[in-house]
């Protein structure tokens, strides 16, 4: 005669979320069932391309246009912290609370999930003065794989838009940070990768601030 | 190897002679009075439709085969011509057009050194007709209508083509080919 | 085995596209004159596809398999056009784009390299969001794959 419920069908369970037997949600899993889980890139390609001519209505400048596909992007960013994390094993359940394991998670979780690969590499400025800011190197980024930049708009880069998802990332751990992307296809290995893409993460000073607390302190 | 038909032009870019060798079914569709050879001399086109219906029951049909033929004859010069043009253009003068092939026929041209221009559409299977062609204008036009001395120098209207050997002998050279 | 230029040409006739991949192949005229050659091509190309003599009779259509009702394959304009120095073959879209494809007169399988050039048509020019529909086309991926693509076969 017990309220509380157990593992048994009663027949009337509470109304809410109901948890199969293993503990595994819907979360747990991806929506695309099929053996490889793919999705078509040209759809992708088309979809994204419609969201760049979108974000393109009547902004002034690359800069706006940037800001735009930026947006786009960081509800999304939000998102998947939360939903990459509850797919790890229950042990590392834990949101990145440094800044190289953010940089990894990113790196390696979510590059993973969203473009199948790992991100190329990862580096810290070498310049002192600019001790808060970090890079994400891709070397062929997914959503400029059909794209060819106008040369009088040779500033901008699409994947400001992946570069939205990664402040949503950064943003969600409590790591606020500036996101950017940038061309680097015409230097020095311009010719073996041209669309190569850095994305720059710059953190806020209050981040580094506890960063240097949390080192003092171990 | 199937012939459709075929075209002589003259240096003033008129049809002097045209002849059609039309599958059974399709000569049948198109028109159900001419026999399966439809032989038609072209003037210009206004010439064509001149001509008076002198009565009977099939004269419709047969002016409007006529005047189809004439409109495609012109349709097919100026293809021709410009495809020689720009192959002229492009290749080089020395360069010349040899064929076009589309999904349902293929149109074979040769053009003399007197500008005369003979034209041959076959289906898309048949190889290169430029020999036949050839062999045409040595063994047909210029026997029977070249060394002809009642033909005149000039064929306006055809004068001149129309004459007994020179059909009878492409007509058995093409049947002979089919 | 060598492949001369390509051109493309919109469904009205004018010019989007041309480059030429080896310079001794075709004489060189003027962007101009490739206008002009454009719409007259088109112009031909319209012509050929009416001149056909074989008109399709109309039983052919329910003499199909399964007895299903079919409409005939509408006639298609040229496709090939040969001549003493070159080839050429003409590809149309079903969006009424037309690829020329130049070529020396015994390259084979030009079905396949047009095919191609058209599959890298819809994937870097067709999903670039800042290529405009009907107009000239102006993208550094389309030239950079495609040119790399030529080059092999022009090197086999």
């Amino acid at each position: 005669m017990s309220h509380v419920p157990t593992g048994k069908p009663t027949g009337k369970e509470p109304a809410g979320l109901r948890y199969p037997t293993n503990g595994k949600t819907i979360y747990h899993r991806p929506l695309n069932r099929s053996k490889t889980a793919e999705l078509s890139q040209s759809s992708f390609a088309y979809l994204f391309s419609e969201m760049v001519t979108y974000a393109q209505r009547r902004v002034t400048g690359i800069q706006e246009l940037e800001k735009r596909l930026n947006n786009q992007g960081h509800p999304i960013g939000l998102k998947l912290l939360d939903l990459l994390l509850i797919r790890e094993p229950a042990r590392s359940q834990t949101r990145p609370l440094n800044i190289i394991s953010l940089l990894q998670f990113i790196k390696m979780s979510l590059w993973q999930h969203l473009f199948g690969r790992q991100a190329d590499r990862l580096e810290k400025s070498s310049n002192p003065d600019t001790p808060d800011e970090y890079m994400i190197i891709d070397n062929e980024p997914l959503v400029n794989a059909y794209i060819s930049v106008p040369r009088e708009m040779s500033q901008l880069n699409c994947a400001a838009y992946v570069a939205g998802i990664v402040e949503g990332v950064c943003d969600g751990a409590a790591f606020p940070a500036r996101v950017t992307a940038h061309s680097v296809g015409g230097n020095e290995d311009g010719e073996m990768w041209p669309g190569k893409t850095v994305f720059l993460l710059k953190f806020q000073p209050e981040v580094l601030e506890r960063e240097a607390l949390i080192a003092s302190k171990v | 190897m199937v012939i459709y038909s075929f075209y002589i032009f003259d240096r003033h870019t008129e049809c002097i002679y045209s002849k059609l060798w039309l599958p059974p079914s399709a000569a049948a569709a198109a028109a159900p009075a001419t026999p399966a050879t439809a032989n038609i001399v072209t003037g210009d086109g206004a010439g064509s439709v001149t001509l008076a219906p002198r009565g009977g029951p099939h004269n419709t049909d047969r002016r409007s085969v006529k005047v189809k033929a004439s409109d495609d004859a012109k349709l097919i010069f100026g293809t021709v011509f410009s495809l020689r043009n720009m192959v002229r253009k492009l290749g080089g003068d020395d360069d010349a057009f040899i064929s076009y092939r589309t999904g349902q026929y293929k149109l074979h041209y040769y053009e003399t050194a007197s500008s005369l221009r003979f034209v041959m559409l076959t289906d898309t299977t048949t190889l290169s007709m430029r020999s036949v062609l050839h062999q045409i204008y040595i063994n047909l036009w210029v026997e029977y209508v070249v060394k002809n001395p009642l033909a005149p120098v000039e064929h306006k209207g055809g004068d001149g083509v129309k004459n007994e050997l020179f059909e009878l002998g492409l007509d058995q050279f093409v049947r002979g080919l089919m | 085995m060598t492949v001369f230029a390509l051109i493309i040409i919109n469904k009205a006739g004018g010019l989007i596209y041309n480059k030429t991949f080896y310079e001794a192949g075709l004489n060189k005229i003027s962007t101009n004159d490739y206008l002009v050659l454009a719409g007259t091509f088109h112009g031909v190309h319209a012509i050929t596809s009416r001149l056909n003599p074989v008109k399709n009779p109309a039983n052919r259509a329910s003499a199909s398999a399964g007895g299903m009702l079919t409409r005939p394959d509408p006639p298609s304009g040229l496709e090939v056009l040969e001549s003493e120095n070159f080839r050429l073959q003409c590809f149309t879209t079903l969006t009424g784009v037309k690829f020329l494809l130049f070529t020396d007169t015994t390259q084979a399988n030009v079905d396949q390299t047009i095919r191609r050039v058209y599959d890298m048509y819809s994937d870097y020019v067709m999903k670039n969001p800042f290529y405009q529909l009907e107009m000239p086309i102006r993208c550094d991926m389309y030239d950079r794959k495609l040119l790399s693509y030529i080059r092999e076969i022009n090197n086999r």
